[in-house]
């Protein structure tokens, strides 16, 4: 298993490396030499070149073969990704902050709402999948699948603004926008969760079913093992691969937060921050959470196969 | 297996240690309901370092807590500089070429561990100094160079200078023109006349900073604000919240007891001679959707709203009045006119479109960018692109600014003038004598975005109309920027918004030394022109200046540099319990005057 372990890890870097090719590319090729809007309106040229020079703007973007082969790797995007492994993340050229301060204080707020939307959305949408398999083909499971089908279909801005509007405006329930006290994360988890329920519902509900008709599930039955016991010690315990790989799978979103959620919660975190650098070219801030968001990625991708073997033994990683 | 009671106690664990490790310490408390407390939605802001206030959110912020020699009066009109932190306006030599201002004495710094003892000190001329040098310096970035560089005696060198120093900057390399004759004298020295001195040091990047706090917080400074403004920080979320209070330690500044006719009326004098500021905390929200925005506006939680182009047709009846729903509540709308004028600007380089030494060819040229500003239905254009939020321009000095006239525009929209005119300059029907399409490109900035997309379909479809085909280029802004700069376009879209309210900010774009990769983006090269700006650049505000505006103005629309588009209009709603609010072109530090009534 660890040589299967160490090849997934160092599969982080091709990956990682593609990445943030893709990204430098839409942002240093196609949005062009940054010093230009760094420097402003009345910038002389004497300014643009040295803030160029100064931030390593004039130097090739991808290899710098006019100082080959000493020199070769004296290029923007070599330069990129070497002080993105040493964590140095560069400066916002809005904010003029050090990203690694942007991200360490988007970090908390963005996990105040994740943390417990994810938990929330997972037992509810595996309780209420349960639920369904139990009551199969019944008006319980008939209903709960058409409102899950329902609450997929109708997108998360629509929750947003009905609740902002409903819950928040006119009955004043919650607070409209603002991340001062738990009371303030309660209308956004709301939201998060009502708009993502389904989803995971449907999910489970296929995992669950998938096993109630198992031999294993009749073997059971035929020892008179109640349609109880079945579901909780039988077909739950089974379906658990497929439901570690939503769960592990899902944990690097926590980090990276929920962009719809904080933006329109006024949450502080890292979704709100990848959008507003998104909107502005923030080129140094896109770069950081890509990095950041990849490697997490590939890493807890791993992590679920890993996971695989502890959950069924009888799994082999080669 | 594990069994699944186990995993759910595992889950359920890590469920309430992760919530509570991420929620716990991350939490601020509110204090927008307390009292007499403005509240306000802010925007993208690049901190508390005047240098790099070259956005509206940025300068607004960075004004609440520092000051500068001048500001503009508040209540006034036409918009003048008046004493700030000087004695008085400065004495100005005969020459036009030293500017001696004297610094009030007795104006503190706010408190701050930066200062031994934590205590503020009292500001002196050498503060100015040292934060004159801080714009200059290259290393800082700032976009606000400009107001010095190439103006102040020795600047040029000094920033060479400077700029070659690896490591700390040594701000005690003299600049001969910034002098502390003595404690409270700052002079300056100009190397040519520049009248408008006095207009850009109301601006923040002129505002005066401690060296002791620059030293103290080094890269954290522009988070640690230690000015002498109206208010102090309190405290700071980016992109959250910003909380500022009163600052016990302002100097004495009092509300106006003068202004326009009519204020008085409109009860703007009514709290003439009161100490400033008038409210004790502004708090400020970094909200970006709109429609959050207005719900907090709805819900009373914000003094103000903008008005977004989705929101407009709610908010605004056909008649552009405000709406009755919202006149019942006692909201009030004002209209602010952005001193900024919105163009399409052709290169006058280029071969197909710009000038040349054949005057045949010339004057064909000049008909093909007067057809194509004439096939532009600006009016059209706003209604259609902004729902009549903005103004058709007719001339590019936007109104207010001295030089401005009403006279229409000389190209304003007509198709049939439009095909005769490409007609004379060479292309019936838009082809030319070989039957060839004529094709010209056109760049803007907002690659991507809807608002973008549709003036370039709208640019296009005008330009069919003639038979011209027009393709728009959507670039990035930094590309865009660049293409200008470098002088690498044909036509291009452009915006100027006006830095102090003088129409040589805009004369400058068509001064011919000024050619890319300087401001002047269209490469205009007037001999005429050039010798006038150059006049005007040593006048004062005078009617014989004012005069010579409009005869430059006159040029420009002649030779048909820009096709004029249209000037910019602020929509502003605001509370009935919000008061003292009068609309200002520059309105940056007004925070200090504006008033809440309990609500």
């Amino acid at each position: 298993m660890s040589a299967y372990v160490i090849r997934r890890l160092l599969s982080v870097v091709p990956i990682t490396i593609g990445v943030m090719l893709i990204t430098f590319f839409v942002f240093r090729v196609v949005g062009g030499n940054p010093a230009y809007r760094i420097a402003g309106k009345n910038a002389t040229p004497a300014r643009i070149a040295q803030i160029s020079h100064e931030r390593g703007y004039d130097k090739p973007l991808f290899l710098n073969f006019r100082q080959f082969p000493t020199q070769l790797l004296d290029a923007q995007f070599p330069q990129l990704c070497s002080n993105l492994l040493r964590l140095d993340f560069g400066r916002s050229f809005v904010t003029k902050q050090r990203v690694s301060t942007m991200l360490r204080e988007g970090v908390g707020p963005s996990l105040c709402v994740t943390t417990p939307l994810f938990f929330i959305e997972l037992f509810l949408g595996v309780g209420l999948a349960l639920l369904a398999a139990y009551y199969r083909n019944t008006w319980i499971d008939r209903s709960l699948v058409l409102l899950s089908v329902m609450g997929m279909s109708i997108s998360s801005l629509v929750y947003i603004m009905l609740a902002q509007y409903w819950l928040a405006s006119v009955w004043r329930l919650f607070p409209v926008w603002g991340f001062e006290s738990p009371r303030y994360l309660i209308l956004p988890v709301l939201v998060g969760v009502i708009a993502g329920v389904g989803g995971e519902l449907r999910f489970y509900r296929t995992v669950m079913l998938d096993e109630m008709y198992q031999d294993y599930v009749r073997t059971a039955r035929a020892k008179g093992v109640s349609s109880r016991g079945i579901l909780f010690h039988h077909v739950l315990r089974n379906a658990l691969i497929p439901i570690l790989t939503n769960v592990i799978i899902a944990i690097p979103f926590l980090y990276t937060g929920a962009l719809l959620l904080e933006n329109f919660f006024g949450i502080p975190g890292l979704g709100r921050l990848t959008v507003m650098a998104l909107f502005n070219f923030d080129d140094d801030v896109v770069f950081a959470t890509t990095f950041i968001g990849s490697i997490m990625f590939v890493l807890f991708n791993a992590l679920t196969d890993i996971a695989y073997t502890w959950a069924d033994p009888r799994i082999r990683l080669k | 297996m594990m069994p699944s009671s186990r995993l759910l106690a595992l889950l359920s664990a890590g469920a309430i240690i992760a919530t509570a490790i991420s929620c716990g310490p991350v939490f601020t408390s509110d204090s927008a309901d307390k009292g007499n407390t403005l509240c306000r939605v802010g925007g993208d802001f690049k901190g508390f370092d005047p240098v790099d206030a070259v956005d509206v959110e940025s300068a607004r912020e960075v004004s609440y807590v520092y000051e500068g020699l001048l500001e503009y009066a508040y209540l006034d009109r036409p918009y003048h500089p008046i004493p700030r932190l000087t004695q008085g306006m400065p004495d100005i030599s005969s020459d036009g070429l030293t500017y001696t201002f004297k610094i009030k004495p007795g104006v503190r710094f706010i408190d701050d561990p930066c200062f031994p003892g934590g205590k503020g000190r009292e500001v002196v001329a050498a503060d100015f100094v040292y934060s004159f040098k801080r714009v200059l310096d290259p290393h800082l970035e700032s976009q606000g160079d400009w107001i010095f560089a190439g103006h102040v005696l020795g600047a040029d060198d000094w920033v060479k200078e400077i700029g070659a120093i690896n490591g700390p900057v040594d701000y005690s390399v003299p600049l001969p023109g910034f002098q502390a004759t003595d404690k409270y004298t700052l002079q300056i020295q100009l190397a040519k006349p520049y009248p408008q001195l006095l207009y850009v040091l109301t601006m923040c990047y002129a505002f005066v900073v401690p060296h002791e706090a620059v030293e103290f917080y080094g890269q954290q400074f522009r988070r640690h604000p230690v000015g002498t403004g109206p208010f102090r920080l309190k405290s700071w979320r980016p992109n959250y919240r910003l909380e500022y209070e009163r600052n016990p330690t302002f100097n004495g500044q009092t509300y106006p007891s003068t202004g326009e006719p009519g204020d008085r009326a409109a009860g703007l004098l009514d709290d003439a001679g009161k100490p400033l500021p008038l409210v004790d905390r502004i708090v400020e929200y970094d909200i970006r959707e709109f429609y959050t925005v207005w719900q907090m506006f709805l819900g009373g939680r914000i003094f103000s709203s903008g008005l977004s182009k989705d929101y407009f047709e709610k908010a605004i009846a056909p008649d552009l009045s405000l709406s009755p729903d919202l006149v019942r509540r006692g909201i009030r709308l004002y209209k602010v006119p952005e001193p900024s004028t919105d163009y399409i600007g052709f290169n006058m380089l280029d071969s197909a479109v710009g000038v040349s030494t054949d005057p045949v060819i010339n004057e064909r040229h000049r008909k093909l960018r007067q057809a194509f500003a004439s096939a532009i239905d600006v009016k059209k254009y706003v209604e259609v692109i902004f729902n009549n939020r903005y103004m058709p321009a007719n001339s590019f000095i936007p109104p207010g600014v001295a030089g401005h006239t009403d006279k229409p525009y000389a190209y304003e929209f007509n198709l049939e003038r439009a095909k005769q005119l490409i007609a004379e300059a060479g292309f019936p029907g838009g082809r030319d004598e070989h039957g060839n399409a004529l094709r010209l490109t056109m760049i803007l900035p907002g690659a991507g975005s809807t608002g973008a997309r549709q003036e370039a379909d709208f640019y296009e479809e005008a330009l069919r109309a003639i038979g011209v085909e027009l393709i728009v280029q959507q670039l990035s802004f930094a590309e865009y920027l660049r293409r200008e700069h470098d002088g690498e376009t044909q036509v291009f879209w452009g915006a100027w918004i006006i830095d102090y309210p003088d129409a040589q900010n805009f004369l400058q774009l068509f001064y011919g030394p000024n050619k890319c990769p300087g401001i002047n983006a269209c490469n205009y090269q007037n001999p005429a022109f050039d010798r006038q700006y150059e006049r005007i650049l040593t006048m004062a505000d005078s009617p014989e200046r004012t005069a010579l505006y409009e005869q430059m103005a006159d040029m420009t629309t002649t030779d048909c540099v820009w096709a004029l588009l249209d000037y910019r209009l602020e929509y502003g709603l605001y509370q009935p319990w919000f008061q003292n609010y009068k609309p200002h072109g520059f309105p940056y530090p007004n925070g200090k005057y504006y008033k809440v009534l309990p609500h």
